[in-house]
């Protein structure tokens, strides 16, 4: 099997093409110890080389290098937290990244320095955050605090105002000297004047009538009762009061006041994301079991209490305190602040650099778990498929790592022979990578196989623009794919972008569409539905008839119109027919051709694999079916075309009768051969010509079946019975089952491939082959229709936006004709950049697809390789910032 | 003009096709630009044909009932 190039072959660059995939080779590497992680980490840089994996019988848990990897695992997590850290305190970070850093060689010394710093980095910024949310809960206790002894000191000070002028002769020897000057002997009964506050109580019904006041100071009622009456205060959130004091109610049986306040600002709770609003509620009970409950209760429903004196000096002090407290929390909090910050700036500056390193190094060491450790000769064998063309790249490499290293022994390179199948590498620049996607996502190519994304470069974009054919869309649809191309350095993010990728990686292809599409447009006459007059036009209208409703012909002039569709088409009622039989004409001509190519591919494919048979037995009868049906077809439409049916010879008659319709031709070929209607007639011997192409076809069919297997099991036949028998077929060797380790030492790998053979296989797989062909030779031409029907489409949605939504404003007259024009403009162009190129071209997109990917893929395709994934620091770095 | 045109310019694209087919020496990839090149010739040129030959000798005439009468 032509994959490989043997070891010791001189080789010649064989000048690389998307034609086929390049030539691989299994080479085989011999890394002493001491040079393993330099050499792989060279190989990453290059991405040239896929690994293959020689210990996939041992699990993950078993490598050899199982505690690097979990080691840098550690320093991602510690990296990724301090990203997060960062992110979280709106530090920018610094997309810096130290070139040098990251592509120079690094040694384990080296690392084990960045382990340290980043170590380092990660203990203090999670001491400062653990100190930042302590101080933040304290804040918050302090700021509940001030504003209960605020509120609490008014609440005091209202009951006194109403104590004051509700008893006026009540003893001012219980009143202090307070902030406010107001007494603190109040009432606890009668209406309160402010909005806010609301008393409940029973001590209300039990006091009405007594005017007699409640010191709350000194705990005496004025009337010399003494009652032990204590509160509680505290900070519970608004919308709670109301169930606490229901509550409240209930389980103290009413032996208990409750007044609050709201408290104006909302306050920061670190429990919650936003700030809460809050209220100061203060509760009057007696007894220390009331009390209690109450206390319970409050805290039950989320308050905090706080304590608060009854003397108002003492209040006033505390108040003093927690105020200068707070203030030096403030001043703390700063502090913390800026540490954190300039601390997570420190990091942020590296962070980038380190990310990569990390990354590069796990990936190393993934790799190096892929590699077999040779005990004996202290290295380390690695296995791997690469372009043979690379090869000198790749020795370079290893030669650089030998260096880097500074180690006297060097790298060995060996080439395998091996005849298994090897991965499909299909060396693409940036304008063929998106066409290249496209044959992909259908099936990669097998290693050797023609690579239709050749063809796809070109054809793809010619059948989207028989969709799309639009002069003025084509030329939008270039400009914005022409500025993707001319900035596409600076508009590299688009890439990592999940809705606008498709547009990113495609440019090339869209630019194509584009200008394809302005050429079919021109000929098709149709820039934004509108038609041209760039030459004279062949038709002429008549100058005397007219008029609304009355029906003109025009008249033939000597010429044709030299591109495109004539103009005069445009303006006349039933143009559709004339271009719907146009289009449809043309659609199965080009759908022919296509197809004629994709048969024709076969060949390359069968002198590579050495398979003569496939072209005399396969391609041979294929192309006769194929044109003896719809070569005819073709060469009728051709035919029809180029013969003037209404010409008249000297003596004024008409040399031919009527034209005759080809759809009935082709059916009447097959219902009733040997006999040409009058009706289908276009020249003398078709009938006989007819018959000719039919038993042709016919002969085919059992041409493609029977042939081919009963060749291949007469040489079946003579292998046998020359004495060479079947070497044990459980040697199957396939890409996926790898010979086990042991295998590998040995330098040269032969394994016989032997295909079983078994004659009822091959014959069913050829029947299946040739109805399939003979099927889909039939409905793949009309599958080809769809050409038609979506330019079909395109023109008229053009033509219908146009009419409705521009032409009126035209036609108005009036003084509002400017504005008119202004709205309608934009209504238009917006509907045509959105509904006409944005979704008619997703749809032409999609059908020029389907047609490369059903219509041409399975005339000769096989695509059931597998790509080529080099090792490269590239991919994975792009990877893991998804 | 006529049909013939169609058969002129026909040998005249298969002419650059020939010269193209040797020419993209110095370039990385020269099969690529040379496909892609013979082949928007061949599609374009086959395009233009068909559309030329649909024209020659007409079967449908033009038809419109909204003439505006010339003064």
């Amino acid at each position: 099997m032509p994959f490989t190039r043997g070891w010791g072959q001189t080789r010649s660059r064989p000048k690389t093409s998307i034609f086929r995939s390049e030539i691989m080779s299994l080479v085989q590497l011999y890394i002493p110890s001491d040079v393993a992680r330099f050499t792989v980490s060279q190989l990453g840089e290059m991405g040239l080389l896929q690994f293959r994996d020689l210990n996939d019988d041992v699990s993950a848990f078993q490598r050899s290098f199982v505690n690097d990897v979990r080691r840098f695992d550690e320093l991602e997590r510690k990296l990724r937290y301090l990203r997060t850290q960062i992110e979280r305190s709106d530090v920018d970070i610094y997309d810096f990244f130290n070139e040098e850093a990251v592509a120079a060689s690094r040694g384990p010394r080296d690392i084990d320095d960045m382990e340290e710093k980043i170590g380092a980095h990660e203990d203090r910024v999670l001491r400062l955050t653990a100190a930042y949310k302590d101080l933040q809960l304290k804040h918050l206790e302090l700021i509940e605090n001030k504003h209960v002894l605020e509120e609490v000191s008014s609440l005091f000070v209202e009951i006194s105002g109403r104590q004051q002028t509700a008893a006026a002769p009540a003893p001012a020897s219980a009143s202090r000297a307070s902030a406010g000057g107001a007494h603190d002997s109040v009432p606890l009964l009668g209406r309160s004047d402010s909005l806010s506050r609301r008393s409940i109580g029973s001590l209300d019904a039990a006091y009405a009538g007594d005017a007699g006041g409640y010191d709350v100071e000194g705990g005496r009622i004025g009337g010399g009762h003494d009652i032990n009456i204590g509160f509680i205060t505290g900070v519970i959130r608004r919308d709670r009061v109301a169930t606490l004091e229901r509550v409240l109610w209930r389980s103290l049986r009413g032996n208990m006041f409750l007044n609050y306040v709201d408290i104006e600002e909302p306050i920061s709770d670190p429990k919650h994301d936003e700030p809460v609003y809050k209220s100061a509620f203060i509760v009057f009970a007696h007894g220390e079991s009331l009390r209690d409950r109450a206390t319970k209760i409050s805290e039950a429903l989320g308050a905090t209490l706080y304590h608060v004196d009854r003397n108002a000096e003492r209040r006033q002090e505390e108040l003093i305190e927690t105020m200068s407290r707070l203030d030096d929390l403030q001043q703390i909090l700063e502090n913390n602040n800026a540490a954190r910050i300039n601390e997570l700036t420190n990091v942020s500056e590296q962070l980038n650099t380190w990310f990569t390193i990390v990354r590069k190094e796990k990936a190393i060491y993934h790799t190096l778990n892929l590699l077999n450790y040779d005990a004996n000769r202290n290295c380390l064998i690695a296995e791997g498929w690469c372009a043979t063309n690379d090869i000198p790249a790749i020795q370079s490499a290893l030669h650089l790592a030998t260096e880097d290293a500074g180690s006297n022994v060097p790298t060995v390179l060996h080439e395998l022979r091996t005849t298994k199948e090897p991965p499909t590498f299909v060396r693409t620049n940036r304008f063929t990578d998106g066409f290249q996607n496209i044959v992909d996502a259908y099936g990669v190519p097998k290693a050797g196989e023609v690579n239709p994304g050749l063809f796809t470069c070109i054809t793809f974009p010619f059948l989207f623009a028989l969709m799309f054919g639009d002069l003025g869309h084509g030329f939008l649809m270039t400009i914005c794919a022409a500025l993707l191309c001319i900035y596409e350095k600076k508009l590299a993010w688009l890439a990592k972008d999940e809705s606008l990728r498709m547009f990113y990686t495609g440019r090339y292809i869209v630019l194509l569409m584009g200008i394809f599409s302005m050429y079919t447009g021109l000929l098709y006459n149709d820039i934004f539905s509108r038609a041209m007059s760039m030459f004279s036009s062949g038709w002429q209208w008549p100058s005397d008839q007219g008029g609304e409703g009355v029906t003109v012909e025009a008249t033939k002039l000597g010429h044709t119109y030299p591109v495109g569709i004539d103009p005069a088409w445009h303006h006349a009622g039933n143009s559709l027919l004339f271009t719907n039989s146009y289009k449809m004409k043309m659609s199965i001509v080009l759908g022919i051709i296509h197809m004629t190519l994709g048969i024709c591919l076969q060949v390359p494919n069968a002198l590579y694999f050495k398979k003569r048979i496939n072209i005399v037995h396969v391609f041979v009868p294929q192309i006769i079916f194929l044109f003896s049906i719809f070569g005819y077809l073709v060469f009728a439409i051709l035919f029809k075309w180029c013969t003037d049916w209404y010409a008249r010879d000297a003596a004024g008659e008409l040399t031919h009768i009527s034209p005759p319709s080809l759809l009935n031709m082709l059916i009447y070929m097959f219902l009733s051969p040997g006999s040409v209607g009058e009706s289908e007639r276009m020249f003398r011997g078709q009938a006989a010509l007819q018959t000719v192409l039919l038993l042709l076809a016919l002969a085919c069919v059992p041409w493609m079946l029977l042939v081919k297997p009963f060749i291949l099991r007469r040489e079946h036949q003579k292998i046998i019975s020359e004495g060479y028998g079947r070497i044990s077929s459980h040697v199957r060797v396939s890409s996926e089952d790898d010979a086990p380790g042991g295998a590998v030492i040995v330098s040269e790998q032969e394994e016989m491939q032997e295909d079983d053979f078994d004659f009822a296989d091959i014959m069913i797989n050829q029947t299946i082959h040739t109805i399939e062909f003979c099927l889909n030779s039939i409905s793949n031409t009309a599958s080809y229709l769809r050409l038609w029907a979506l330019s079909l489409a395109h023109a008229q949605l053009s033509e219908v936006l146009w009419t409705m939504t521009f032409l009126p404003t035209l036609k108005m007259s009036g003084a509002l004709q400017p504005i008119a024009i202004f709205c309608g403009f934009a209504v238009w162009f917006v509907l045509t950049f959105s509904i006409l190129i944005g979704m008619e071209g997703l749809s032409a997109f999609l059908h020029a697809l389907r047609l490369h990917w059903v219509e041409f893929n399975n005339k000769f395709y096989d695509g059931t390789g597998t790509k080529f994934e080099p090792f490269a620091f590239k991919t994975i770095l792009d990877e893991a910032e998804e | 003009m006529g049909g013939v045109l169609v058969f002129w310019i026909g040998a005249l694209i298969v002419g650059i096709c020939v010269g193209v087919l040797f020419a993209f020496k110095g370039m990385s990839d020269p099969t690529l630009w040379r496909t892609c090149t013979i082949l928007s010739l061949a599609c374009c040129y086959l395009m233009w044909a068909i559309t030329y030959l649909a024209q020659l000798h007409p079967i449908i005439i033009p038809k419109r009932d909204n003439l505006r009468i010339e003064f």
